[in-house]
Formats: structure tokens, sequence, C-alpha cells
């Protein structure tokens, strides 16, 4: 990983996502952005500067696909991290790669390389 | 003399009775003179009429001559005689038929009197061929004058109508029954909870539905009824299983949503049966649908709370890994690593607890600060202060600020206020409200600890603090070294639990 991308993390769980924040950090990226709440997500996903981002897909009983989708219209990258796997994911998201929880920082590298 | 001349008559005229069927044979060959009536050659033409009147008679006829009542009848009657047949002629009534001989007694009585009886279908008990048998007769009683205008004899015309009485008690005991059947099913209908309906054989009608509170009723025949009950998205798959009922001409069932009298969605197990005409083609569906709707939100509660389970069962494990990682990176000692492992363990399941508590919808604020602080304060309640206004958190941000206050907790044991015998901290909280939002102002102070040091290096619990926690909360989390005590300012939109 020679490229130092610029991530936003919209994960509900504060431990996982300071996890998430250090295992980028330790990747050589910068997360510009951490939202825990579907409404900060939405304003990080529309005016973030950002390359990539990762999106819990449960975000405290609320589903995070309407952040894919401003996400899918700015053409910004993103993985989907989730406790559920593929199941959870909508009609619109089922074939987006999904990272299953718990992961390692490898999976999230893998998952920024396949989608980057 | 008299023999004589009967036998001279008989010589050129036809000997008495003339005809009469198998009862004209007997008569004729019958042996009279050990009878009251005497030799047949000596009867008087009294006698004679009567019995060619008798014999000639497509109905049942009997004549009881005599004040013995000598019997005397013809073919009709002796199919309805039986096995008595042909014992009773020439034998007197009251020894012919012993079962009914006082009311035959009562016949010869007013008979002979010159009156008449009449009975419509009246009930005897006879024993025609040895067993008992329960029959009715219409009977009709006359008398019959001899030449000198006295009754000699009694004319009976016998009608049996035991066939048409049994037919009728058979016709109104089948008509009790449908009755009864009806009344039952009526009383079933009452009784049951369930919608009871009616189609048409090809289901594009619907005859009659009667809602019980949890449809709208449908009181005369409807095809709008599709639309009417079912919800659109919902119509393709009733209407299959609709189709291959019909098809099959086999009971319809199906579990399927519907629209309730009060617009809402419900659930109902419909269950259909065709009714056959006599032609065997479907004459319409007979259905009962119960309400399952309370089951069905149960079952979809449940799936609800299994796959939430599931979900939290590995963000649990992601939220182990991340503390495991946290706290083991960079660290010296490793004893104190994981010493401080297994507390922050604790505290999560503390957390957990809380909310198992509160059956994970939500929980208090004050709640969640106290149960994160209990392992850590001291016994003396002067040192540890908790106090604010009632204030529900959603589970996760429950679960975050446990885990915060079990940071501050923390450090505060090991460098802080609660480091010495004299220390205080004080969490307090505020809600500002103004027109149209709501903020939490919490505030952690410790006073009474040792001079307070910045930090060389942020660790996990101020990082957890600091950026979790503002970021969990959406708000500001501003910590302070100040060198009396440390501070916490937590300045943050409240949001209803659950509202994003």
């Amino acid at each position: 990983m020679t490229k130092s991308l610029r991530i936003l993390v919209v994960e509900d769980e504060m431990t996982i996502a300071l996890l998430i924040e250090d295992m980028l950090t330790e990747m050589g990226h910068e997360v510009v952005a951490l939202a825990m709440r579907l409404q900060p997500a939405l304003v990080h996903a529309q005016t973030a500067d950002i390359d990539f981002a990762i999106l819990d897909i449960n975000l405290d009983g609320k589903q995070s696909f309407p952040v894919a989708d401003i996400l899918t219209s700015r053409g910004v990258p993103f993985t989907f991290a989730s406790g559920y796997g593929s199941t959870g994911l909508g009609e619109a998201y089922t074939h987006h790669h999904v990272v299953r929880k718990p992961f390692q920082a490898q999976d999230l590298e893998h998952a920024i390389e396949l989608a980057a | 003399m008299d023999g004589e001349r009967a036998v001279e008559a008989g010589a050129d005229a036809p000997v008495f009775p003339v005809g009469g069927g198998e009862l004209g044979d007997l008569i004729r060959a019958f042996d009279w003179s050990n009878t009251s009536l005497g030799p047949i050659e000596a009867w008087p033409q009294s006698l004679k009429t009567a019995t060619d009147i008798v014999l000639q008679s497509p109905l049942p006829l009997v004549m009881l001559w005599g004040s013995d009542g000598i019997m005397i009848y013809n073919d009709p009657y002796s199919v309805f005689a039986g096995q008595r047949h042909p014992g009773l002629l020439g034998s007197k009534v009251l020894e012919g038929w012993p079962e009914v001989a006082d009311f035959n007694a009562e016949v010869m009585r007013v008979g002979l009197a010159g009156g008449t009886l009449s009975f419509k279908d009246q009930e005897l008990t006879l024993y025609r061929s040895n067993v008992p048998e329960q029959v009715w007769m219409d009977l009709n009683y006359g008398p019959v004058m001899d030449e000198g205008g006295k009754p000699a004899g009694v004319l009976a015309i016998v009608v049996e109508t035991t066939g048409v009485i049994e037919a009728e008690r058979r016709r109104a005991a089948a008509e009790a029954k449908v009755r009864q059947s009806e009344e039952r099913f009526r009383a079933l209908i009452n009784a049951t909870s369930d919608v009871v309906y009616r189609m048409s054989p090809d289901w594009t009608e619907m005859r009659q539905l009667d809602g019980r509170g949890f449809l709208a009723d449908t009181e005369t025949p409807s095809v709008a009824w599709l639309d009417e009950y079912l919800f659109a998205e919902d119509q393709a798959e009733i209407l299959g299983a609709v189709n291959e009922a019909i098809e099959k001409k086999d009971v319809f069932q199906l579990e399927h949503r519907l629209r309730r009298v009060d617009g809402s969605i419900g659930w109902t197990l419909s269950r259909a049966i065709p009714l056959a005409a006599e032609d065997g083609e479907i004459a319409e569906w007979f259905g009962a649908a119960s309400d399952i709707t309370a089951r069905r939100q149960a079952e979809e509660h449940l799936r609800l709370v299994i796959n939430e389970l599931n979900h939290r069962v590995k963000n649990n494990l992601a939220m182990i890994q991340a503390i495991g990682a946290q706290t083991f990176r960079n660290t010296e000692d490793i004893a104190k690593a994981q010493a401080s492992f297994t507390a922050r363990l604790q505290a999560l399941a503390k957390a957990n607890d809380l909310l198992t508590d509160e059956h994970w919808v939500d929980a208090s604020l004050q709640e969640a600060i106290r149960s994160a602080l209990q392992p850590h304060r001291p016994d003396n309640r002067a040192r540890c202060v908790v106090e604010g206004p009632s204030v529900r958190l959603s589970a996760k941000t429950a679960i975050s600020l446990s885990m915060a206050f079990h940071e501050l907790a923390t450090n505060a044991v090991k460098y802080g206020a609660w480091s010495n015998d004299i220390g205080a901290v004080s969490v307090t909280w505020r809600v500002d409200e103004t027109d149209d939002a709501r903020r939490l102002m919490l505030e952690w102070r410790e006073s009474g600890g040792p001079t307070v040091q910045p930090p060389k290096r942020r660790g996990f619990g101020s990082r957890l603090v600091e950026r979790g926690l503002a970021a969990e909360l959406d708000g500001e989390v501003h910590m302070s070294f100040d060198p009396a005590g440390l501070a916490c300012r937590v300045d943050a939109l409240l949001r209803e639990p659950n509202d994003g």
C-alpha cells in the first residue's frame, strides 16, 4: 500500500470504531471522519473529502444503505462491515463487498484493494 | 228339504258366491255349518248380498256377522291379515284378533246397535306374523241390516296407512335432524370468533363475509372483495392457492396478510371447503378465517430478537477483539495489561447486564454511570456523587457510556481522586431544553486527589472518552487536566433512543 487514502469510518460500536481507526492509521491511511449514527454519517458522506468509506450496516437499529446510496452517487468506493454477513444486505447491495466482524487488519486491507 | 232345494237351484243357477277371487273359492269350500251362520245354502239374502258386496270390492273389506261377529272378508283384506289369513275366515272376531278384542267388542256393540264408527290413522299393535307390529289404519264401520231391517252385522273398511304414517314420521325426523343440524351450525358460527365467508364457485364473487370486528363485513355479493380485503402485492400468491384448490376441488388453506377493518395490516389463517351441488360441480366455497395477527407479530418479534442477538454476539466478539488489541498494544507490563483487559471485559459484561435487565430497549443514564463506577468507587458515599435528571439512552449509547466511565473510573483509581483516602468524584448533568432540541451537559470532576499532570502519551482510555464518546454522542467531549483535578465535559444533542 503506497497511496494514503482519506477514509470515512461509519461504525456504531465505539471500541470497534477506534480499532478500525488504529488499523487504518497503521496502514498509512487517514480517518478524516468517524460517525456512529445515521444522521452524522449522512452529513459526512455528503460533505467530507474522502477516497474511501467503511460502513457498518446496522447503526443502532438503522440501516446505513442511504449512506451507501450517497457514496455511490458521488463515486466514492466503500465496503460494508457487518456482524450479519451478506445476509444483512438489502437488494441493491446483494453483491457488494462485506467485511465480516470480527475482522483482521488484512481483511480490511484486502477490501480496500478490491474497491479502491 | 232346504238342502234339496239348494241342490236343485244349483243345477240351473251358479253356486253362491259367484267369483270373488281366492276368498270366493274359500267361502264356497268352507263348512259354515259349524258356525252360527249355518250352512251357506241356508244363508238369508241379506247375508248373501252383503257377502257379494265384500267380495266384489277393491277396498279391503271385512264383515262381522251375527252377535259373535263371524268374519267374512275379501282378497284385499287377506293381504292386510298376513299370516292370520286364511285362519280368520269364519272365525269369531274377538278370537281371530285377540290382541284387539276390546276394540272389536266396542265396534260390535256400536254397529249392532245401528251406529257407525270412523277412525283416522288408528294405531294398533297386531300379531300378524307372530311378532308385535305397530300399525296404523283408517277404519270405518257401519251396520248391515237383515231382512227385518235390524242390524245383523258390521261392515268394516280397513285401509292400512302404516306406510304413509311411517314415511311421514321419517320425513319429520329427517326435518328435525336438519333443523337441529342447522341450529348447531348457527351456534358454531356464533360461538367461533372466526370470520366466516362464502365464495362463488370460481371465487370471482364473494357472496358474504361476517367480519367479526376483524374485517369489514360483506353483506351482499361483491366482486370487489379482492381489493377490499387483500393488498395488491399479496393477491397473486393468494389467487394462486385459490386456483389450485378450485382445480383440485379440494380444501383451500393459506396463511396470508389482509386489510383489517381499521385499514391496518393483519394476518389470517384462512380455510375454505368446496360445497358440491347435486351434479358434482362446486356450488360454492364455505370458509373460516382466524385472526393470527398476534401470533405472526410474536413470530416476527422473535425473528428480530434472534437476528439482533446474533448481531450482538458478533459485535461483542468484535468489541472484545478491539479492546484486546488496544489494551495489549505497546504494552511493556503484560500482567498489568491482562488485569486491565479483564477489568474492561467486566465493564462490558456489566453494561450488557444493564440492558438485559431493561430488555435491550433502552437504559437510564443514571444507571449506566452508577453501574460503571460501582466496582471502582470508594465505600464512602461522599467521595462519589452522581446527580442529574432522568435521561433515557439507547442500548448502544448506554454501553458506550459505561465503557467510557469505566475508563475514567480506572484512571481515577490509578492516578486521580480515588488514588488517595480523601479525593472525590462528582458526576453531574443537566438537560438544556430549547425550542427544537435537548442538550445534555455532563461534567465529570475530580477533586482532592494528587496534583494532576497532563499525560505524556494519550492512552486508549482517554481516546475512548474523547474521540469515541464524542462520536457516539455526536457531540463534544473535552478532557482538561486541571492541576486541582481532572475534568471531563460532555456537550451533546439528546435524541430519543432509536431516533438516529
